[in-house]
């Protein structure tokens, strides 16, 4: 009787060790990712862009919040695949400002990339630099529609 | 004594036309009396010959040396760089309309299947339905809904970055990529600075 208590209570205590190093995994896994999108977000620095435009420097920490908040309530809602029965229309706001978000973000790598003064000192346009930004932007919103409309189905 | 001093500042970047003598008073800023400033101004610095590349760079003590010569006892007072990079512009830069709109092509159709290349590695048309599965509850194939203003504000999200809508600016502060241009111009002139200027090296003499 007291072998089988005693072979529970092992498995019991192995099965406590286990659960808490599955929330270690997770714990570390999150963490690393977390950081590296900050580390990421920060290189590409669109957040000071923002503040610089809207001229709200001292707001700062705000935008901060809001990325972290905006990070894990998109974990959450993805893992817990919940139904909100909204209206699609929402999804209109929404996609304007997701697609604004990767936007910067593209424009933001060319930008690191140091594509643009090459290039125009190569054609010698300097003063035409805008109409080449133009064409990245058309080409983006039209490969993006294109793909979303006729290439997905193909 | 104090008559005698002569306030230079050599200006960063000066354009010539082939052949021409350089004065000094195209390439910097001069305040002295007036009888020094005029027969300062007629010094010549460089006369530029065919052998010369686009590009010649005259250092301060170049220019010191030359009023030195006018004048030993004039106290030079140097301001600013101490150097001038003196472009030499043969015939007015002039852009090709075809390769302008080749470039224009390019880039078009570049950023075209980047973006899509970019939304078939990260399966954004998956993540695509799962939002809207997420927010109405329904599932489609095509959740166009959110893909149309998705696309719509890719562009929008790239214009607010560099902020410029057609050449109409959003606010007075320079864009990133006027910036980037800025310092792009910067890192060349440095480049020519130490490169082509024969001062700015010295070579150990091997016998």
């Amino acid at each position: 009787m007291s072998l089988c208590m005693k072979i529970r209570k092992v498995y019991r205590k192995l099965m406590i060790i286990k659960i808490i190093f599955t929330i270690f995994i997770g714990f570390s896994g999150g963490l690393s990712v977390g950081a590296g999108y900050v580390a990421f977000l920060t290189v590409l620095g669109i957040i000071p862009r923002l503040t610089q435009l809207t001229k709200t420097m001292k707001m700062i920490q705000m935008y901060e919040w809001g990325v972290v908040l905006g990070a894990v309530v998109g974990t959450l809602v993805m893992f817990q695949d919940i139904h909100l029965h909204i209206s699609p229309y929402v999804l209109i706001l929404f996609g304007l400002l997701g697609g604004s978000f990767v936007g910067m973000m593209t424009a933001a790598l060319t930008e690191v990339l140091n594509v643009w003064p090459i290039l125009a000192k190569r054609i010698g346009v300097d003063d035409k630099i805008v109409i080449l930004l133009m064409a990245l932007v058309f080409g983006k919103i039209f490969g993006s529609l294109f793909h979303w409309i006729y290439f997905v189905d193909q | 004594m104090l008559e005698k001093t002569v306030y230079i500042r050599l200006r960063n970047r000066v354009l010539v036309r082939p052949r021409e003598r350089i004065y000094i008073k195209d390439i910097a800023q001069i305040i002295a009396n007036e009888a020094l400033h005029e027969k300062i101004d007629q010094l010549q610095l460089y006369q530029i010959s065919d052998q010369d590349r686009n590009i010649i760079i005259i250092d301060a003590m170049q220019v010191i040396a030359e009023i030195a010569k006018l004048d030993s006892t004039i106290q030079v007072q140097l301001l600013g760089p101490s150097q001038t990079i003196v472009e030499v512009v043969f015939k007015k830069k002039k852009y090709s309309f075809t390769l302008f709109v080749l470039a224009w092509l390019l880039l078009f159709f570049g950023s075209m299947l980047t973006i899509m290349n970019f939304h078939e590695d990260v399966s954004m048309q998956a993540v695509h339905q799962r939002i809207y599965r997420i927010i109405t509850g329904k599932s489609v194939e095509k959740p166009l809904f959110f893909q149309i203003p998705y696309s719509i504000g890719l562009g929008l999200g790239m214009i607010i970055f560099f902020n410029h809508v057609f050449k109409k600016r959003l606010n007075e502060e320079p864009s990133p990529l006027e910036v980037e241009m800025f310092n792009y111009q910067q890192d060349l002139d440095q480049y020519v600075i130490m490169h082509e200027n024969k001062e700015s090296i010295s070579k150990i003499n091997d016998h």
